[in-house]
């Protein structure tokens, strides 16, 4: 059996060599799997909300993509992943609810901030799964870095 | 579930008695809308759930379900979701319009918005009527998803910045079938602190 780490709402995990990280329904939320294929070094993050500077409570970084990215990253470090090596691949943000007159921007914005704070780390996108109007699974194979997207209706894919 | 000193305590039940209320109003409703076909009510459980656990609630994030979700904003912005399965949603569709409407057609979903228009509405002006406060809820929206990805698209909407969030879960049942539900409202702290506040020194007058 392989090891199954579930990444809940707000929440991180990393792992090396083995297992599969999951994280289950993204809708707004935006998942984040970063990976070291040399030392086969995988994380994956499941942010909530943007900017963790608009709010007084930052008791949980994995809460927001500023904070959650670069803690995701340091949690690799510490399990031997050099940061020039990591590549990113992303899926959620999208929008779920059409609500009359005015939209939820949130997908979006979850977007736009990590393609920001992964530029500002210098790790690569290498493959997204982003917007519409549907809900996302996330697994995270260790072993190689492969991501599998699956949603409710519209099947599977890898990433 | 986190630890809750006297006043936390004191604090759900204030919101458990307001959840009974806004239920019970609801029942009368839908049961209206039944031709008074008779619509039992469970009391509705009031909690605090930790965010990462807020989609177990609807038996794991990756169950399908259907979500009619409402803003309020207003004098305190609350945020409501009424959350079904779809059996539940079947029924309900069934001994509101005796036919078997698919719950993801036109005739479907409007029923459902409908339903969650009438089980918002009941809470709020339960609420309203207590607290003096003024609540203008939206039209609401319907999606057919993950239960993650749509109770974590409300929260972020929601830009709840908790890391707890308020919870009042509720059965009915009529006889077309047992209706399993669950109606979430998401305030923010200041709002829940405001509305129980409210509450406790209207009564004592």
């Amino acid at each position: 059996m392989t090891e199954l780490i579930r990444v809940k709402i707000a929440d991180l995990a990393v792992s090396k060599n083995d297992g599969v990280i999951i994280t289950v329904g993204l809708g707004s939320c935006v998942g984040i799997a970063l990976y070291d294929s040399a030392f086969k070094v995988a994380g994956l993050a499941h942010i909530l909300l943007s900017d963790s500077s608009m709010f007084k409570n930052q008791s949980n970084p994995a809460k927001f993509a500023d904070t959650a990215i670069p803690l995701l990253v340091e949690q690799m470090v510490k399990l031997g992943a050099r940061p020039n090596r990591l590549q990113a691949k992303i899926a959620g943000g999208s929008q779920l609810f059409i609500l009359e007159g005015g939209s939820m921007a949130v997908g979006e914005k979850n977007i736009n901030m990590v393609r920001d704070v992964l530029r500002s780390l210098r790790i690569p996108i290498v493959g997204e799964d982003l917007g519409g109007n549907v809900g996302r699974t996330m697994k995270l194979f260790v072993p190689d870095g492969k991501v599998l997207i699956s949603t409710t209706g519209a099947g599977e894919k890898f990433l | 579930m986190t630890d809750l000193s006297i006043s936390e305590d004191f604090k759900l039940d204030v919101l458990k008695e307001m959840g009974n209320i806004g239920i019970g109003n609801a029942a009368n409703a839908l049961s209206q809308m039944m031709n008074f076909e008779k619509v039992d009510i469970y009391i509705p459980e009031v909690m605090i759930c930790p965010l990462g656990e807020i989609p177990d609630i609807m038996g794991g994030a990756e169950n399908t379900v259907i979500g009619v979700y409402i803003k309020a904003p207003g004098d305190v912005p609350f945020y409501t979701v009424f959350l079904l399965s779809q059996s539940s949603a079947d029924s309900l569709i069934q001994s509101l319009t005796g036919e078997a409407y698919p719950s993801l057609g036109e005739m479907g979903q409007s029923v459902l918005r409908e339903v969650g228009n009438i089980i918002t509405a009941s809470y709020l002006n339960a609420l309203s009527f207590m607290t003096d406060l003024m609540f203008l809820p939206t039209p609401p929206a319907v999606a057919v998803d993950m239960a993650g990805a749509i109770l974590g698209s409300i929260l972020a909407e929601a830009n709840i910045c908790e890391d707890n969030v308020l919870v009042l879960k509720t059965a009915l049942s009529t006889a077309a079938g047992a209706i399993e539900a669950s109606f979430l409202i998401i305030p923010d702290e200041d709002s829940l602190d405001t509305i129980v506040n409210l509450l406790i020194s209207g009564a004592s007058q």
